[in-house]
């Protein structure tokens, strides 16, 4: 798996590193991982999907602006997405997502934790060795 | 200071306003995780904060903001921070009581619960029953419970029995995003996720605190079933946090602030930034205090259908709401002058002592009510406020237990439905969203609520009443 929860960050929240080749691929994967904690992935659908693009100040503005997209979508029009496809411009500074899921469905769905918000807490994007990496807590 | 107070000197660390001061046991203290230690010592480095940075004896490491947590602060020099309300602003308390005995209860409570269950949307990404139009959420978040008591939403006596009236002064909808209304508009009347809970209880005959004090508030016998929940302002104040985190972080560039953590983020209370906060964050907490009444309505609703009596002749009065994630302007005396300050209580409850103004009449002789809520396994209490904390920590007291394990490791040491079963063999039926959820809540992953109240009483800045036995459960 290409994130990995860390059980001793955050006691009362739920936080997570992930790691990626690519900046597309970093992205793809923190949007995964929020998807796990809402959701057993392997209960999701892949029937709707959804065009996501906005523009911020630098890399790690433009991730957890996406990632709060993801929680915003989840209260407001109840999708959960099980599957990215994104494209990150090469300043960093603006996104182009397509996201496939569906509707929330508490009969068919496994649903775990609401996800309340991302934090800024240990926040950051980094590159070692080529390899891009980030943690992120989230305020459940 | 004393057994259970301690202090840290402003020497401890460079650029510390004011001492620190921690409420708790020689034994919480020690088993206290060092965050927040580094977090209260941290906020007591922030702009103008008067007297203490204060961490109660439920404390544990939260963003910024150790939570349990309390910082009042000037309100011409000093700031304001979202991390010293979190992310649910208004996340609180609210008791209300009946007047059965649970011996009348007891073979329905599997019936109440999963009936509250349909009622109360639980979980991941639920909408609540109650539906309100985006161009009511002014209105509604202006006004709070009064709102509600215009609209046949509430009893007359409600709004009184929230803290501040049902609504806090101040709200501009205009200063909150769209987001945060698209989120909250339709997520009235929910319970949310994490450790949020509707709870049925009973009066607790063992731990019969303070019968007279408990008369005051309409308990009056043993064994006497209550509801107490725990939720706050949903998406529309986790957006709210959210959108201002990120003002902040930019603002305090401009104001040449620098703070010790980027979860300190915080801005001069007088600057627009820190008023639009504050007006968007009023917002919030009211939209809580709104989503707790809307809760309340089903659970009337609920009593009443599986009783077949209406809800005024079961006494489903409220005993009392309050807020434990909010910052709020009050006077205050200390140094031996009345000054208003901003005071940000984190994970903390207001402690108002007896007499004091903002205290609904009935009980201004007694003192305001203090809700703690405790794991689900182990109880609740209600408490009530003191002169003490009014002299000591701005009328504040603690919130809750504390969490002292991660979820993860809850969720290794036992699996929900097991849990589940095990409650009901203590006589606590549980109805949860999530198997998973319910085995992060467990019992074990928080502290001994029971050292937590004792600790508060002690330091007499509240003082016991009753502690609450659950008899049924429901957990978001």
């Amino acid at each position: 798996m290409p994130f990995r929860y860390l059980p001793d960050v955050a006691l009362a929240d739920i936080a997570f590193e992930a790691e990626s080749d690519t900046v597309d691929g970093l992205f793809e994967t923190c949007a995964l991982a929020i998807t796990d904690i809402m959701v057993d992935p392997k209960t999701l659908r892949n029937t709707t999907q959804r065009e996501i693009s906005f523009v911020s100040e630098d890399l790690d503005r433009l991730l957890y602006d996406f990632m709060t997209e993801l929680i915003v979508m989840k209260d407001v029009d109840s999708l959960l997405f099980g599957k990215f496809e994104t494209k990150v411009s090469p300043q960093g500074t603006s996104l182009k997502a397509v996201a496939t899921g569906e509707t929330i469905d508490r009969e068919r769905h496994s649903l775990r934790n609401d996800v309340k918000a991302v934090t800024m807490h240990l926040f950051g994007i980094k590159n070692e060795g080529g390899t891009w990496k980030t943690t992120v807590v989230l305020d459940i | 200071m004393s057994d259970v107070t301690w202090e840290i000197p402003t020497t401890y660390k460079p650029g510390m306003q004011v001492p620190a001061r921690i409420y708790a046991t020689k034994k919480l203290l020690d088993n206290m995780d060092s965050g927040v230690i580094e977090q209260v010592t941290n906020v007591a480095c922030l702009p103008g904060i008067a007297r203490y940075s204060y961490a109660m004896a439920d404390a544990h490491w939260g963003y910024g903001f150790p939570i349990g947590g309390v910082a009042a602060f000037d309100t011409e020099k000093g700031v304001i921070s979202p991390g010293g309300v979190g992310f649910d602003v208004n996340c609180g308390m609210r008791l209300i009581r009946t007047n059965l005995h649970y011996s009348e209860v007891k073979s329905r409570v599997k019936e109440l619960v999963d009936l509250i269950f349909t009622l109360v949307p639980a979980g991941v990404g639920v909408k609540g029953t109650q539906g309100f139009a985006q161009s009511q959420m002014g209105d509604i978040t202006s006004l709070g419970v009064k709102w509600c008591a215009e609209h046949d939403l509430a009893w007359e006596d409600d709004p009184e029995h929230v803290e501040e009236g049902g609504y806090i002064k101040g709200a501009d909808i205009s200063k909150v995003s769209r987001q945060a209304i698209s989120r909250g508009v339709n997520q009235f009347g929910t319970l949310g996720s994490g450790n949020h809970y509707l709870e049925v209880q009973v009066v607790d005959p063992a731990r019969y605190l303070d019968r007279n004090l408990a008369k005051e508030f309409g308990i009056v016998h043993d064994d006497q079933v209550m509801v107490m929940i725990h939720c706050g302002s949903r998406g529309f104040g986790h957006q709210v946090c959210t959108d201002y985190l990120r003002t902040f972080e930019s603002g305090m560039r401009r104001f040449g602030i620098e703070v010790r953590d980027r979860d300190l983020a915080c801005l001069p209370f007088s600057s627009k930034e820190g008023e639009d906060y504050y007006s968007a964050m009023v917002c919030a907490a009211n939209f809580a205090f709104v989503n707790r009444q809307i809760i309340v309505n089903k659970v009337r609703e609920a009593f009443s259908r599986v009783f077949h009596r209406d809800a005024e002749s079961l006494d489903m009065h409220l005993i009392y709401d309050v807020c434990h994630n909010v910052a709020k302007v009050e006077t205050h005396t200390y140094d031996g002058i009345n000054s208003k300050v901003l005071v940000h209580r984190k994970g903390a409850t207001r402690s108002f002592g007896p007499g004091h103004p903002d205290i609904p009449a009935p009980y201004r002789g007694v003192g305001q009510p203090v809700i703690i809520g405790g794991s689900m396994e182990t109880g609740s209490y209600l408490l009530v406020g003191t002169q003490k904390a009014m002299e000591e920590t701005f009328g504040s007291t603690a919130h809750g237990s504390g969490r002292t394990m991660s979820r993860t490791q809850a969720k290794r040491e036992v699996r929900g439905a097991e849990l589940q079963r095990k409650m009901l063999e203590r006589g606590i039926y549980v109805k949860a969203a999530t198997m998973d959820g319910l085995a992060e809540e467990a019992g074990m992953a928080y502290k001994d609520i029971s050292e937590v109240v004792e600790t508060m009483d002690r330091a007499g800045i509240s003082k016991k009443v009753v502690a609450l036995r659950p008899v049924g459960n429901i957990k978001g």
